[in-house]
């Protein structure tokens, strides 16, 4: 099996599973307490004939399987659902908040690999010598510590105290100069997109990049101490060239899985970590719709949070397979 | 009760319950050092108006709001305080609230004739006002929110369905018909905005709400839906003060500490609801000011009347001896709120000129006096593993004080198990009336200078499972008592019957009137002659007689 049918039999295992993740949502949302016409009425005097018209205009009055299909049939053409409590139609809420999330996540990710990898390179090479104690105790602080506590330290210290970066917020590099009238050109732009995303991608990248950096560590101390790299030792290659071309490829596999399955707490952890530092993201939507018992909004985040993820571990196995040519994308032998 | 003036409904109560998380206590009693007590008024200022006007002319401020707006800007359906906040500086008003929240004429000449014992209204405006596309404001214009909240059946149609017909006399003056007389008209519907009903008319409400058009000091500029608003100063506005602001940007921030963080920061000018576990650090910082104004925000504890022991009116009077509403309001909230005697807030009782008999209403308030409460449990034969399901929003003072009632119960012998909830679940439990999902509950309601606001809405029959749960059928003529307050138009006469049903609430304590929470802001030094108004949707108040503010930078 080549690599790109592996990768489309992959994309379609991944159906069954969304439509698994689709049926606990709908049903789970749709059981929870909190009525949404009367949760989105309450403050107004309500009368019983004008529940029933909202119900009736939303398809509320009929029985859960039939919500359920009218769900799926709008589902499979984009529509993810109308949120009664906004007044939008979810996937305009969704796209609206899916952009600073995912901008978030993939920084976060990006602190977490460029430093791990050779902080974990650097450990493995000083093996017990300061550095890698040094790692050791970094990697100890990430992996304890809460991400929205690194977030809420950071914005005293850069943020209240000295003032260099802002506490909150956002600027998105997609909308351009003439959304802030306080920017002029496009570096600028850039540069205030960077100022704002650097203390929330450390805060949320800590641990993954903790995690990552032990990892690699581990990998590197066994990638330099594998016989194959003996021998090429042994016969005089020069160690740049061990560690580039012998040591470091095959120790890389276990960081590509732990970067794929990872995203889900790096998902979890953002919706803190927006809270935190005020980024309008998806996380903090998901949030808002569970307290205000949103349930199509809950249903309709879900599912692109689900999709995310389910995508995220199909890139991992397709990067995996392209990295290690054992991988035989599932033939038979 | 004008809805877009006075909200009292899911986003208020929502931004209310939106505290800073507060641990829960161990509920020490311990006496407070008055003297370094601070007060409201020590967060006041006088007006501050600059030296030289021109070098104060110009500026853009950036506040921050405590909720996400839901992007409403059309008058006619802007159901929540924080779209509200933007409408109000787009759009002047028939009359408008001072910051006592007394009434005043705006675009209306004068205050309206009434005929036919208060079913007719007549209004006449002045000739001079213009909206920001050049039309002059007429009186069809202002009769915009009479007819087409009902028309459109907005969400705020409740607030209008009392309006039988309205005429326009000519282009200054007109006449609403009620299809009964309505106490509340004067203070709770007479802050109507003036719409331009063509202009909204060739182009759709959908369209008029991403493009409004108002007669107000500021114009329309910008908007990015869930991110920002932003307004601009309209330089040929009609009215008086011009603003000093050449640009208001309002963005949102849900999270308190966040926003504390921003001020804190420098990267906002003006943010709002400080809580009270912040207060202090923020009044500690060097370069921000905070600013406190009192609401008439009303929080309360509800007993279920309905199902349990709560239905006897001895065990809620024991609940309420069970601790001291008083130190719990001094010790966990500070300057930022005052404790209630009745569900009659101070601003809203001097506002409106009720003169209600607050200082016995605070005498027959039960006090806080363990050994009655467990007498009065013991004489109730209430069962000795009594533990109430007190239901409470998810953080804040509200859960703090559940915390604190379940405290003192364990105290006198029994105990209770709060239930902090999210606002969602709360609003649907709480209205149940069964006593397996609550004994007790705790919520706030924000009304306005009009105490049918609170009553009709909070303790009506009417309102059983939709905006109460306590089911409380009441002494007598309790609920026609109500009913009739609100459709009788003399002042005397209604605020007898308001004396008469707060003194039963007294004596039966359907609910326990607990506190008012204050309006809060806190701001930059340079941020100006700003002044902190009673309602929540008119806050801050950029531009008024009392304040216009500028930036000292």
């Amino acid at each position: 099996m080549g690599l790109l049918r592996y990768t489309i039999v992959r994309l379609l295992q991944a159906i069954p599973v969304l439509i698994g993740v689709s049926i606990i949502t709908f049903a789970l949302a749709n059981l929870a307490p909190g009525d949404p016409v009367r949760l989105m009425l309450a403050g107004a005097e309500v009368d019983e004939e004008l529940v029933r018209q909202i119900e009736a205009q939303y398809g509320l009055d009929r029985p859960l399987h039939e919500r359920y299909l009218t769900y799926m049939e709008g589902l499979v053409q984009g529509d993810l659902g109308y949120s009664i409590h906004r007044d939008r139609p979810v996937a305009d809420l969704v796209a609206q908040r899916l952009g600073p999330t995912l901008l978030l996540v993939l920084s976060a990710y990006a602190f977490a690999v460029v430093t791990a990898i050779p902080l974990g390179i650097l450990a493995a090479k000083r093996r017990n010598e300061a550095a890698d104690h040094v790692s050791r105790i970094v990697a100890l602080f990430g992996v304890s510590t809460p991400s929205f506590w690194i977030g809420i330290m950071l914005i005293i210290v850069f943020a209240i105290q000295l003032g260099w970066l802002p506490a909150a917020g956002l600027v998105y590099p997609w909308l351009g100069p003439e959304g802030y009238d306080w920017i002029d050109t496009w570096p600028e732009l850039l540069y205030q997109t960077v100022r704002h995303l650097l203390l929330p991608t450390i805060a949320l990248g800590t641990l993954q990049m903790a995690t990552l950096m032990r990892v690699e560590r581990t990998q590197m101390v066994d990638s330099l101490h594998a016989e194959h790299v003996k021998l090429a030792r042994a016969y005089g290659v020069p160690e740049r060239t061990i560690l580039r071309k012998h040591a470091f490829r095959p120790a890389q596999l276990p960081i590509v899985t732990i970067v794929g399955l990872n995203l889900s707490t790096a998902l979890g952890g953002a919706v803190l970590i927006e809270y935190v530092f005020d980024i309008p993201g998806l996380g903090r939507l998901f949030f808002e719709a569970i307290q205000g018992l949103d349930y199509q909004l809950i249903v309709g985040v879900t599912m692109i949070i689900a999709t995310v993820f389910v995508i995220g571990v199909v890139i991992t196995d397709i990067s995996y397979a392209y990295i290690d040519p054992r991988v035989t994308y599932g033939e038979r032998e | 009760m004008h809805g877009t003036r006075f909200q009292p409904g899911r986003r208020r109560v929502l931004a209310a319950s939106a505290g800073l998380s507060i641990a829960a206590l161990a509920g020490c009693i311990g006496g407070t050092d008055e003297e370094d007590d601070p007060e409201v008024e020590d967060y006041q200022y006088d007006r501050e108006e600059p030296d030289d006007e021109d070098a104060a002319t110009g500026g853009s401020l950036t506040f921050l709001q405590s909720e996400e707006r839901d992007d409403d800007y059309d008058p006619v359906h802007t159901f929540d305080s924080y779209s509200q906040q933007v409408v109000n500086l787009l759009f002047d008003s028939l009359y408008e609230w001072t910051d006592e929240l007394e009434l005043e004429p705006h675009i209306a000449t004068d205050f309206p004739e009434e005929e036919r014992d208060g079913e007719r209204w007549l209004f006449e405006i002045r000739d001079d006002a213009e909206f920001h596309n050049g039309d002059p404001v007429t009186a069809e214009d202002c009769t915009v929110m009479f007819t087409q909240t009902i028309e459109e059946e907005s969400q705020l149609i409740t607030q209008y369905d009392m309006v039988e017909d309205v005429e326009h006399i000519d282009d200054h003056s007109f006449q609403v018909d009620l299809e009964h007389p309505f106490g509340p008209w004067e203070m709770m519907t007479m802050g109507v905005p003036a719409i331009p009903r063509e202009h909204r008319e060739d182009v759709g409400p959908d369209e008029f709400n991403e493009d409004p058009v108002g007669c107000g000091p500021f114009q329309w500029a910008d908007y990015q839906p869930g991110e920002y608003v932003v307004v601009e100063r309209w330089d040929d506005y009609w009215g008086e003060p011009m603003p000093y602001l050449e640009e208001i940007e309002f963005r949102h921030t849900p999270d308190d500490s966040s926003r504390i963080s921003q001020i804190l920061a420098g990267d906002v000018d003006v943010i709002e609801e400080i809580p009270s576990g912040a207060w202090d650090e923020v009044d500690e910082a060097d370069d921000v000011r905070l600013h406190i104004g009192e609401s008439p925000s009303y929080m309360y504890l509800a007993f279920n009347c309905n199902e349990g022991e709560t239905t006897d009116p001895d065990v809620r009077r024991a609940v309420a001896h069970s601790f001291s509403l008083r130190d719990f309001v001094e010790d966990e909230m500070g300057v930022t709120a005052d404790p209630l005697v009745s569900p009659i807030p101070e601003i809203t009782d001097e506002g409106g000129g009720w003169e209600f008999p607050m200082d016995e209403w605070e005498e027959s308030m039960p006090d806080y006096d363990p050994d009655e409460a467990e007498a009065l449990l013991d004489e109730a034969g209430v069962p000795d593993d009594w533990q109430p399901i007190i239901l409470a929003p998810e953080g804040g003072s509200r859960e703090a004080l559940a915390e604190r009632i379940a405290v003192r119960l364990e105290e006198v012998g029994y105990g209770a198990h709060v239930n902090a909830v999210g606002f969602g679940t709360l609003a649907e439990q709480s209205r149940t009336g069964n006593a397996d999902d609550y004994e007790m509950y705790l919520l706030g309601w924000t009304g306005g200078p009009d105490p049918d606001a609170y009553y009709y809405n909070l303790l009506h029959e009417s309102g059983e499972e939709l905006t109460q749960g306590h089911f409380y059928e009441g002494q007598g003529e309790f609920h026609d008592l109500i009913e009739d307050a609100r459709t009788s138009t003399d002042q005397d006469e209604r605020r007898e019957m308001y004396v008469d049903i707060t003194e039963e609430i007294i004596e039966y304590l359907p609910m326990l009137p607990t506190h008012t929470e204050h309006n809060t802001l806190a701001a930059g030094e340079h941020v100006r002659d700003l002044h902190v108004h009673p309602e929540v949707s008119t806050n801050p108040r950029f531009v008024s007689d009392y304040g216009n503010v500028w930036l000292d930078e």
